[in-house]
């Protein structure tokens, strides 16, 4: 069992939301679904990188700061439960990565903050949409196993923006 | 009775610790997530240089536009929600209170130290925030500023004001704009947002 208190981590520094002692910010869907939106309608590809690689950044330095902090969590198993409870308790969905390893593997999301945001707010998209949750798992499984950012790619094979019953994301090395 | 900041802040540290098996959060009338700081502000600032220069004012209006949308969803599902009722409505006297339980939620929700300095009923709303994460994260990043770069800040001030005295939701969107005359980004001691009437709005 991942031996963090989630309770504890989640503070405040003054004005400040700290999470594991890094600032973050509460947003909500509307929020995050129109800067995709935005994004997307004015630079098309290069804006869904950005969406990509922003969030590969950021969960990269966050997760790097948070295994130097927990050096308990050693096996890259417990290492990718722990990102799950990361990603369900700041409210980015369910992720189930049972079938990933060291190389690769794929990722199933049964539920997540940004196709709920997507569909309330705009219905059924033609193309997957879950750029951030792609982002967001390469920069996790690239801190999990010490590579550098980039080392892995993330494309998605189903969306739920889609109808598709979960989002299914294929995970290789570069 | 005055807005009481802390009460706001409690609610919404309680509240975002709560998530229901979906790993959704749904408080104060919408979704809401947790994430970096630096995740937005990489966003913002490397859409308005991918854009480029010729385009900056475009890209900054866009930015603002998006913030403002969603401010205006977001604390209209915010008044209307249990939450509010139970927590925040008791504390408003008047109309004007509102915005100041406004301003108390964004507090609480790790924008800024944001403090209503004026507001003139309809007319002018002035807030100061000491410590933005967008000003923040820029000079950090990227330096000092030629202008203001608390895009998402800017936006949600108009909608302050669209929301209480905008026709009605979903109707007074950008019945308001705000300027930020002052950025810590650009070297000033803190971050000035004003919102007056919409030129554009009022147009026949």
């Amino acid at each position: 069992m991942v031996p963090f208190d989630w309770k504890r981590e989640l503070d405040r520094r003054d004005h400040q939301v700290v999470l594991f002692g890094q600032p973050i910010a509460i947003h909500c869907h509307h929020y995050n679904i129109n800067l995709q939106k935005t994004l997307e309608d004015t630079l098309g590809e290069e804006g869904i990188r950005l969406i990509y690689q922003s969030a590969e950044e950021a969960v990269y330095c966050s997760l790097k700061t948070l295994l130097a902090q927990y050096r308990e969590i050693k096996t890259v198993k417990s290492k990718l439960e722990m990102c799950a409870i990361m990603y369900q308790n700041c409210g980015l969905g369910i992720i189930h990565p049972q079938t990933i390893e060291n190389s690769g593997g794929f990722v199933i999301s049964s539920s997540s903050h940004h196709v709920t945001g997507w569909l309330a707010k705009h219905g059924r998209r033609d193309t997957p949409g879950c750029h951030f949750s792609r982002g967001w798992l390469a920069g996790a499984l690239e801190a999990i196993s010490g590579k550098p950012l980039g080392a892995f790619s993330v494309k998605e094979i189903k969306c739920k923006m889609m109808r598709d019953k979960e989002c299914l994301f294929h995970v290789e090395e570069h | 009775m005055a807005i009481d900041g802390t009460k706001i802040i409690h609610a919404v540290m309680e509240g975002s610790r709560i998530r229901e098996s979906k790993g959704i959060i749904p408080l104060f009338g919408v979704y809401l997530s947790l994430f970096s700081v630096q995740y937005y502000n990489r966003v913002s600032f490397n859409f308005e240089k991918k854009i480029g220069p010729a385009r900056a004012a475009e890209a900054e209006s866009l930015l603002i536009n998006a913030a403002q949308e969603c401010g205006y969803a977001t604390f209209q599902g915010i008044r209307n929600s249990w939450e509010w009722d139970e927590i925040v409505k008791p504390m408003i006297d008047r109309q004007e209170d509102q915005i100041m339980g406004f301003a108390a939620v964004a507090v609480a929700f790790g924008w800024g130290d944001l403090k209503v300095q004026k507001l003139i009923p309809n007319e002018e709303l002035v807030i100061r925030v000491g410590d933005s994460y967008e000003a923040k994260g820029y000079l950090k990043d990227y330096g000092h500023a030629a202008s203001g770069k608390c895009f998402m800040l800017r936006g949600v001030t108009g909608a302050f004001m669209d929301l209480i005295y905008g026709e009605s939701y979903p109707e007074g969107c950008f019945t308001f704009l705000a300027t930020e005359p002052l950025c810590r980004a650009k070297g000033d001691p803190y971050c000035e947002f004003i919102a007056r009437k919409s030129p554009r709005k009022n147009l026949p």
